[in-house]
């Protein structure tokens, strides 16, 4: 590795960018989808009848356990087997939304467990539905406790957004290829380039998260009591 | 590129662009390559639009098999193997095999290749079945691009390397003095262009048809002198300055012939 690769590489940045902005994209998109499905299914995990229970950690046990390059692959290739062309982003924001929300269905679940049952009741007897008692006691404040566990989250699938490169989304590991291919020397600087990126986008993430839960930090809560 | 024509049909083309000269993305982000430019022209003159799509080369049949895309155009070598799951359109190009080492090793494709040597190449490949085949006492290491091969073997974990002729010499190029061709097989490789089994489409006679359109004008050989030799600067600063020709003007010949100049200036 030498300095003339690192001025070689200087000016491709930009396009190393241009890759990571389509990684964040694919970000926003997994995670919205999996937060969305993630509190549904932790919903129906604890409160739902046995049936529809079954069913959720059904669909957990399924996400959680087949590798995120397989769910890439049967969500890319799947579809088209039906008639049904779908982009290789989309396959991507599916395929990995869809695993985030079993995993983040597992924190938010613990969150929604962890406050206490008394305040259930306590709402209940002064006239609240059981809805109501989801909607403005427990959510509210099992939320505000998944944060810390979602944070791991967060870190976890942004890396992820690489693996998309595999059904060939151009993110920024297909950028970082397209240099290489071009200009073999450039192999090393460039990934320590996007190690560098993804480095600062967990710190800032995780910082804006760290923000976020001090912000909605409810003096004298506890979990249990 | 272009507003899409009223009533022409457009074909997805699927392609590992990270295979200089064949293909690869320029300084400024384009893709071009002689598969690309071939595939460019072709639509041009028979009539229909493509649209190129990056994928990666392990995929590529699959995607066509799965009707994600139409044409396969990433210097697919035609065997049997994949003769029984796509079509092949009639052979565009003739490829030995590079078998690439360190400079000064003082290996020839015999030592190259004797027991007990690490040999790189790229998954997939008919480079990496060829070794498989003729040399299993090699220990054949495979890689997902052929970079990271290279790569491996500047870094002295491999003894060599193998690689068609043309990506070879790239290779070597670009790592002046550090890396040289210790000899040259002649497995006579073919190269097609490819189409999912039976052709539903009828892309194939389109692709005949194009390809002799593009030879019998010349702009075939001109292509050919663009895109093998020189080094991809060179290249690209004139593919730069003459792409609209093919993409705007739509005009084959004085696109090759423009580029073709342009290059050996």
């Amino acid at each position: 590795m030498t300095l003339e690769a690192w001025s070689q590489l200087w000016p491709k940045v930009p396009v190393l960018l241009q890759g990571l902005v389509v990684n964040l994209e694919l970000l926003a998109g997994l995670l919205s989808l999996g937060l969305v499905i993630g509190v549904a299914v932790a919903l129906v995990e604890v409160y739902a009848p046995r049936p529809f229970r079954a069913l959720a950690l059904a669909y957990e046990w399924f996400f959680r356990g087949v590798p995120e390059l397989v769910l890439l692959f049967l969500f890319y290739f799947g579809p088209s087997q039906f008639g049904v062309d779908i982009s290789a982003f989309l396959a991507a924001v599916l395929a990995l939304g869809f695993r985030s929300s079993a995993y983040q269905s597992q924190i938010f679940r613990g969150a929604i467990q962890a406050i206490s049952p008394g305040q259930s009741l306590a709402a209940r007897s002064l006239g609240m539905s059981r809805l109501g008692v989801i909607r403005h006691v427990i959510l509210p404040q099992a939320l505000r406790l998944s944060l810390a566990g979602w944070s791991n989250e967060f870190s976890s699938v942004l890396k992820d957004t690489t693996l998309a490169y595999g059904i060939g989304v151009v993110e920024v590991m297909r950028q970082a290829r397209y240099l290489t291919a071009r200009n073999f020397p450039l192999a090393l600087p460039a990934f320590i380039v996007v190690a560098l990126m993804f480095l600062i986008l967990t710190y800032a993430g995780n910082w804006g998260i760290g923000l976020l839960e001090r912000r909605l930090r409810v003096p004298g809560l506890e979990a249990r009591g | 590129m272009g507003a899409l024509a009223m009533g022409q049909p457009k074909y997805v083309v699927l392609c590992d662009i990270a295979w200089a000269p064949f293909e690869w993305v320029s300084a400024k982000g384009a893709y071009l390559g002689f598969d690309l430019d071939v595939m460019r022209a072709i639509a041009i003159l028979e009539g229909y639009e493509i649209e190129i799509r990056d994928t990666p080369f392990d995929s590529i049949i699959p995607a066509v098999i799965a009707g994600k895309g139409d044409i396969g155009a990433s210097g697919f070598t035609i065997n049997e193997e994949r003769a029984q799951v796509v079509d092949f359109s009639e052979p565009y190009w003739t490829s030995d095999q590079a078998i690439v080492t360190r400079a000064g090793a003082g290996l020839d494709v015999a030592g190259a290749l004797a027991a007990g040597r690490k040999v790189g190449a790229q998954r997939g490949t008919t480079g990496a079945g060829w070794v498989e085949e003729h040399y299993p006492d090699v220990t054949l290491v495979l890689y997902e691009t052929y970079p990271e091969a290279v790569l491996d073997l500047l870094a002295g974990r491999l003894d060599a390397v193998v690689q068609d002729v043309d990506p070879s010499k790239q290779a070597v190029a670009q790592y002046p003095g550090l890396l040289e061709i210790a000899g040259i097989i002649e497995t006579g490789e073919q190269f097609g262009f490819l189409v999912a089994k039976g052709d539903p489409k009828g892309i194939l006679p389109l692709l005949s048809s194009g390809m002799a359109k593009l030879k019998d004008s010349g702009a075939w050989d001109l292509l050919v002198s663009a895109y093998f030799g020189p080094g991809l600067e060179e290249i690209e600063a004139a593919w730069e300055a003459s792409i609209d020709i093919l993409l705007v003007e739509k005009d084959v010949l004085k696109f090759a012939q423009t580029f073709a100049a342009l290059v050996a200036e």
